[in-house]
C-alpha cells in the first residue's frame, strides 16, 4: 500500500515565518518593551519539601523601585489542574518541589526585583524527600501531598496515596497466558527524566486595559494559557486575551498554563505593564513540564515457534510535585509497554507517581520514548532468546492491517510492516559492518488526537487571502502549512496568503500546539473555510460565464468552465465583484474525526489514550558506532520510515522526523536530568544538560509509507510532530547492545553506562 | 563602593599601569564574563581590557624557540601554519575547544591565567615544555607551567602579571605531539579527560623523548612522571599500555556530574594512550589531520 495515495507534487514555497526568524527580524516576548513597564522575578521555594514557617515580605516591599510584592495571600485561593487539581499559583503551607514560586515582585528593573526576591524571609521545617518511584508507593513512604482524598479529582481516576492516577490496560489472561509459554524473559529499563529545553527561554508581559488584560505569552496552547488564567485570577474568557509573537520552540515544554496568571496578578496590581523573562537555568527548573522519569519492568512469555503468548508489565512513572496534565501518562506508557505487537494475553499495570521532584508534562511523545525504549530493549532481548534475527521477529509479531492490538484495537488499513521492511532495506540491514558497529532496530507508534478546532478565511477585494486562525506555531510548520491547504482549495498559490495567527481574541478556538493535532484539526477548519469561500467564487463566475456553478474549476488564480479553460475569469476579478456585496468570507470547523470504539475494552483508570483514531506508525534502523574502549557511542546513520498517513507538505515533514530524531539521540546518549540527595537539579545548565548539536547530525533518511486513511485530517493525514521523537532512542539502545551483548537497561545510556554494562 | 570601570588599553604599559592600580585583565571573556553569570565570581570592579593590543596576537619565532602571544585566539590556533606544523597538539586542542564563537574570542593567555584543570590547551603545552612569560612594572620572568598553576583557576602570578606570551622551545627533529579527549558530543563540549603526548624519536625508530599530561583529572593539569624507562623503546601494544597504565595510577580524579572518579581514571588511560600512538605517528611522518580527536574518531566521533 506504500505510496498508493495519488497527489500532485506539492508545491515549494517561502514559510511565512522564515525570513523573520532566521534574519533575525522576529519578535519573541523577551523583545517586547511597553510605557512604564516593570519587571517580574519569582522567589522560588529552593527546598524540594517543607512546611512554610514564614514568608515575611515586608523588608522586600521596602526597597525602591519595587511595585508589587505577591503571595498566596494576594490571589484567590484556587486549586486547579486537569483531571487532578493539586496546585495553586502560589505555595500554601507546604512546598513540594524546589522550583515552587511562593512570591513574585515587580520592579522598575530586573535586577531591583532580584534583589528584593532575595530579600524576602522564607522559613521553613524540611520534610522528608520523596525522589524515588518505589519507595514512594511503599504503604508507609511519606505523602508528597498529605490531603490527596480531598481533590476534585474527575473521570475514571484510581489513586493512593503517592499515586496520583492509577491505569492498567488487560485483554485475555496474562498470567494463563504466561503458563503456557515454552519460555519467559523478564527485564527492567529505568529512564531518567529529561527536558524539552527550547531555545527561548520563556517570558510572559502583561497590560491591563481596565478589567481587561492582555497577556503576550510564550505558550504553545494559548487557549489554555487563557482558561488558565480565568479560572484562577477569576476572570471572564473575554476578558483576557493571549497573544503569541513568535514562539522560539516549544517540544511540550511550553504545553499548559504556566506563569501567565503571576504576570497578570502583579501588572494589576501595580497598575502599570509587568514583564517577566526567564533565565536558562528558570527554564529548567521552574516549568510544570519536565520529561518523566520511569521505571518499566516487563515479562514476556514466548512459544518456541517465535510468537507472543502473554505480557505483564509494571510501569512507575514520575508525576513530580503536582499533576500537570500527566492524568493520562500511565494509559499511555502501558500502551508504549505493549507496543503494535500481536499478543492475546495482556496485562499492564501504571502508577503515575508523586515525587518531590518538578512536575511532569507532555514533552513530545509524552512517556513513548521511554517506553518505546523498554518495549524495543526487550523485544530484542525476546529475539536474542528465541536465536532470532530481531528484525524478523518484528516482522512476524508486530500489527498489521486488520490485526488486533494489545486493547482489543482493530487496525484498518495500517503501514506497520510496510514501515519496517523500507526503513531496514534502505539501510541495507544485515550488511557486514565492522566488530564495532551495528545496526539496531526498533519500531513505534503513536495516536493522532482528533479534536475541535476553528478558522476563518477571507479574500479581500484585491483578491489576497487571509487565514485567522487560533492555532499555534511552535515551530513545526503545521501553521504555516495552513498556506496549501487554503490555495489549494481556490487554485490560489500559498504565497497569496498571510496568516494571522496564535491570538485568542481574533482566532477561533484551536487546542495549540500539542498532540500532533494543528494540521489534522485546523486544516480540516481552514479547509472548511476555504471550500465556503470556493463555493461563493464559483457562483461569482458562474454568473459571468453563463454556467451552472458546478461544472465551475478554480485553478492556477481563475476560474472558468471544467474543460473550457481558455475562457477564464482571474479570482482577483471575482474578489473585486464580490467586495461590493457578500464578502468573500469562510467559517470553517469541520466535524473531527471519530474516535474507533472498542467494545468489551477492559482498561482500569481509563484516561481516554487506549482507543487510537489513526494511529500513527513508525521503524527507526540506527546504524551506530562504539568506542570498546570508552563506551561513546557515536551514530553514523538513520534510516526512517513514518506511515503518518498522507504527506501534505514534504519539506516540513522531512524536518519532523529529522529534528525527532535528534531530540532522540539526545534522550539517548546524553540528555537526563541529575539530581541531588535532597532533590535539587544538578544539571540546570546547557554545560552540563547535553543536547546533541549540529556537529553531531547523523546521515537521517525517511521514507513515508502513505497509507490511505479515512478518519483523519485533511486528505488523509495523520499527526506527525511526535511520532519521530518515539522510536530513536530504543534504536540506538538495541544498536549499543548488539555491540556490549547485553542492554544497558538504563536511560540514557550515556558512555560511561555503556562502559559499564560492557565490563 | 565606586562605579565600576571598564577601560581599553592601547599599550601593554597603559595595562601593566593599570593592573598595578587593582584593575583586572580581561581578554576574550570566555571565562569571566560567563564566570560571572553563573555566578562563580562577581565581575571586577576595575576591568582593563586587552583585547586590542595587536602586539600579544602574534606567533614569532624567538631565539629559543616559537612565542605564542597571549591575545591569539583558539581559531588561530588550530589554524596557524607554524603552530600545526611543529606544536601540532596545540591546535588540536584549540580545534576542540567550544564553538566558533568561543573560538574567535577565547585566547590562549586567557586560558593559561583562567588555570582550569579542564583547560584543552593546558596539557599540550605542558608536554611541548612551554613556559609563562609574565611581565609586571617592576619587570618580566618566565614561569613554568607547573609553577604557574597552584590550583583550581588558581595561578601563583602576581594581581600585577600580565601574561604576554607562552614561549615554547624548538620542536626536536623526529619528533610530534597530540592531544586527544573524552567527549560526549562534537561541539560546546568541555574535556571529561584529556592527554596531551610529546614523542621524539631516535634513529632507528624508538623512544628519545616521551612526555605526556592529563586533562580534568587533577586540580591542575598534571604531568606524568615515571614515563623514562619507555625511552629506548619501540611504540608497540607494550608501551602504549604501560602510558595507559601509568596515566590512570597518577591521577587523582573527582566524581562529578560529567563522569565518576573510576571511569575517569580508567579513560584518562585510554586517551593517554591514543595521545602517545598519534604523537608517534606524527613523529614518523604521518599526517593525521587537525583534531586528532576527528581524524582518528576519539571522543565523540567514535
Amino acid at each position: 500500500m506504500a505510496n498508493a495515495t495519488e497527489q500532485k507534487p506539492a508545491p515549494r514555497f517561502v514559510r511565512a515565518d522564515g525570513p523573520d526568524k532566521v534574519t533575525g527580524s522576529g519578535r519573541y516576548v523577551a523583545d517586547m518593551s511597553l510605557t512604564g513597564m516593570l519587571h517580574a522575578k519569582f522567589r522560588y521555594a529552593g527546598v524540594a519539601h517543607a512546611t512554610i514557617d514564614k514568608i515575611d515580605t515586608s523588608a522586600a516591599e521596602t526597597i525602591p523601585g519595587v511595585v508589587s510584592v505577591l503571595t498566596a495571600a494576594d490571589v484567590p485561593d484556587v486549586i486547579y489542574s486537569p483531571v487532578v487539581p493539586d496546585r495553586r499559583l502560589f505555595a500554601q503551607d507546604v512546598v513540594r518541589f524546589e522550583g515552587e514560586i511562593i512570591a513574585a515582585v515587580a520592579a522598575t528593573t530586573p535586577e531591583i526585583a532580584q534583589q528584593a526576591v532575595d530579600a524576602i524571609v522564607f522559613e521553613y521545617t524540611e520534610r522528608p524527600v520523596v525522589d524515588d518511584l518505589e519507595a514512594a508507593m511503599a504503604p508507609d513512604a511519606p505523602l508528597v501531598h498529605e490531603d490527596w482524598e480531598s481533590y476534585a479529582v474527575t473521570g475514571d481516576t484510581p489513586r493512593d496515596r503517592n499515586v496520583a492516577t492509577f491505569s492498567s490496560i488487560a485483554k485475555g489472561d496474562a498470567d494463563a497466558g504466561m503458563a503456557e509459554a515454552d519460555m519467559v524473559v523478564k527485564g527492567r529499563y529505568v529512564a531518567d527524566g529529561c527536558h524539552a529545553a527550547p531555545i527561548e527561554p520563556r517570558g510572559v508581559l502583561a497590560q491591563w486595559e481596565g478589567t481587561k488584560v492582555t497577556i503576550w505569552t510564550s505558550t504553545q496552547v494559548p487557549f489554555d494559557a487563557r482558561n488558565g488564567v480565568c479560572e484562577t485570577l477569576g476572570l471572564a474568557s473575554n476578558h483576557v486575551r493571549i497573544i503569541v509573537p513568535h514562539l522560539g520552540g516549544g517540544f511540550g515544554g511550553k504545553c499548559g498554563f504556566h506563569f501567565e496568571a503571576h504576570i497578570a496578578a502583579l501588572a494589576r496590581d501595580a497598575r502599570r505593564p509587568v514583564k517577566l523573562v526567564f533565565s536558562r537555568e528558570e527554564e529548567f527548573i521552574a516549568p510544570d513540564r519536565r520529561r518523566e522519569s520511569m521505571i518499566v519492568d516487563l515479562e514476556t512469555g514466548l512459544r518456541s515457534d517465535g510468537t507472543i503468548v502473554a505480557r505483564r508489565g509494571w510501569v512507575a512513572v514520575e508525576n513530580g510535585a503536582y499533576t500537570a496534565d500527566a492524568a493520562f501518562f500511565p494509559q499511555l506508557a502501558a500502551m508504549h509497554v505493549a507496543g503494535p505487537y500481536k499478543m492475546d494475553n495482556v496485562k499492564i499495570d501504571a502508577s503515575l507517581v508523586y515525587t518531590n521532584r518538578q512536575p511532569s508534562g507532555s514533552v513530545r511523545a509524552p512517556t513513548a520514548p521511554q517506553a518505546c525504549w523498554a518495549c524495543e530493549s526487550h523485544t530484542d532481548e525476546l529475539a536474542r532468546a528465541l536465536d532470532m534475527d530481531p528484525v524478523e521477529f518484528r516482522k512476524k509479531n508486530a500489527i498489521d492491517t486488520g490485526d488486533t492490538g494489545a486493547v482489543g484495537q482493530v487496525y484498518d488499513e495500517i503501514g506497520m510492516q510496510e514501515c519496517i521492511e523500507a526503513a531496514t532495506s534502505a539501510i541495507d540491514y544485515g550488511k557486514d559492518l565492522p566488530e564495532n558497529e551495528a545496526i539496531g532496530v526498533a519500531i513505534g507508534w503513536w495516536p493522532s488526537f482528533p479534536g475541535p478546532s476553528g478558522a476563518f478565511v477571507r479574500l479581500d477585494a484585491d483578491g489576497l487571502g487571509q487565514i485567522v486562525t487560533g492555532a499555534q506555531e511552535c515551530g513545526t510548520g503545521a501553521v504555516m502549512t495552513l498556506r496549501q491547504l487554503a490555495a489549494d482549495e481556490l487554485g490560489m498559490d500559498p504565497e497569496d496568503f498571510q496568516i494571522i495567527y496564535q491570538d485568542t481574541g481574533v482566532g477561533p478556538y484551536d487546542t495549540g500546539a500539542t498532540g500532533s493535532q494543528t494540521l489534522l484539526n485546523n486544516g480540516r477548519a481552514v479547509v472548511d473555510a476555504a471550500q465556503q469561500i470556493a463555493e461563493q467564487l464559483r457562483v461569482h463566475a458562474a454568473e459571468q460565464l453563463e454556467a451552472a456553478a458546478g461544472d465551475i474549476v478554480l485553478v492556477d488564480g481563475a476560474a472558468h468552465v471544467a474543460g473550457s479553460p481558455d475562457r477564464s475569469i482571474p479570482i482577483p476579478a471575482l474578489a473585486e465583484v464580490a467586495a461590493e456585496g457578500e464578502q468573500l468570507l469562510g467559517k470553517g470547523s469541520g466535524t473531527p474525526p471519530a474516535y474507533p470504539d472498542i467494545p468489551g475494552m477492559n482498561c482500569v483508570g481509563d484516561q481516554g489514550v487506549a482507543a487510537w483514531a489513526a494511529p500513527q506508525f513508525s521503524c527507526h534502523a540506527v546504524h551506530v558506532r562504539l568506542d570498546p574502549d570508552t563506551g561513546v557511542t557515536r551514530v553514523l546513520n538513520v534510516s526512517c520510515a513514518h506511515d503518518s498517513g498522507t504527506i501534505i507538505n514534504p519539506i516540513a515533514a522531512h524536518g519532523q522526523v529529522e529534528g525527532g530524531v535528534m531530540m532522540g539521540i539526545g534522550q539517548a546518549l546524553t540528555e537526563g536530568t541529575q539530581y541531588s540527595d535532597d532533590g535539587r537539579q544538578l544539571n540546570a545548565a546547557l554545560l552540563e544538560y547535553k543536547l546533541q548539536t549540529f556537529a553531531d547530525l547523523p546521515t537521517i533518511t525517511t521514507a513515508f509509507i502513505q497509507t490511505p486513511t479515512t478518519e483523519a485530517g485533511p486528505r488523509g493525514a495523520k499527526g506527525l510532530a511526535e511520532a519521530p521523537n518515539v522510536p530513536t532512542a530504543a534504536a540506538i539502545a538495541n544498536g549499543i547492545a548488539k555491540l556490549v551483548g547485553q542492554p544497558v537497561r538504563k536511560l540514557p545510556m550515556t558512555a560511561e553506562r555503556v562502559w559499564e554494562a560492557s565490563q | 563602593m565606586s562605579d565600576p570601570t571598564f577601560t581599553i588599553a592601547t599599550s601593554v604599559d597603559d595595562a601593566l599601569a593599570a593592573l598595578a592600580n587593582g584593575a583586572r585583565p580581561i581578554a576574550g571573556g570566555s571565562d569571566l564574563f560567563v564566570g560571572a553569570r553563573q555566578g562563580k565570581a562577581p565581575l571586577p570592579e576595575s576591568i582593563i581590557a586587552i583585547d586590542r593590543l595587536a602586539e600579544l596576537a602574534t606567533i614569532e619565532a624567538t631565539s629559543a624557540g616559537t612565542r605564542i602571544g597571549a591575545m591569539v585566539n583558539h581559531a588561530t590556533l588550530m589554524t596557524d601554519p607554524t603552530v600545526v606544523a611543529d606544536f601540532t597538539a596545540i591546535a588540536d586542542a584549540a580545534a576542540l575547544v567550544g564553538s566558533p564563537a568561543t573560538r574567535n574570542v577565547g585566547t590562549i593567555g586567557g586560558n593559561v591565567m583562567n588555570g582550569s584543570p579542564a583547560m584543552d590547551t593546558g596539557a599540550p603545552l605542558v608536554v611541548l615544555g612551554a613556559t609563562a612569560h609574565l611581565q609586571s612594572q617592576n619587570g618580566s620572568r618566565n614561569v613554568t607551567l607547573d609553577e604557574l598553576w597552584i590550583g583550581p583557576s588558581r595561578t601563583s602570578a602576581a594581581p600585577d602579571e600580565l601574561c604576554i606570551g607562552l614561549d615554547i622551545p624548538a620542536r626536536p627533529e623526529r619528533s610530534g605531539s597530540a592531544y586527544v579527549r573524552l567527549e560526549y558530543r562534537r561541539a560546546m563540549e568541555i574535556a571529561v579527560v584529556g592527554a596531551a603526548a610529546h614523542v621524539a624519536l631516535d634513529d632507528s625508530g624508538n623512544l628519545a623523548e616521551v612526555s605526556v599530561a592529563l586533562t580534568a583529572v587533577a586540580p591542575t593539569i598534571l604531568a606524568v612522571d615515571g614515563l623514562d624507562s619507555l625511552v629506548g623503546q619501540s611504540v608497540d601494544d607494550s608501551t602504549l599500555a604501560s602510558v595507559a597504565e601509568r596515566a590512570s595510577e597518577v591521577a587523582t580524579p573527582i566524581s562529578d556530574l560529567r563522569a565518576s572518579d573510576a571511569y575517569r581514571r580508567h579513560t584518562v588511560g585510554v586517551m593517554a594512550r591514543r595521545a602517545v600512538d598519534a604523537a608517534a605517528r606524527r613523529a614518523q611522518g604521518e599526517q593525521i589531520a587537525v583534531p586528532v580527536n576527528r581524524a582518528l574518531g576519539i571522543g565523540a566521533s567514535a
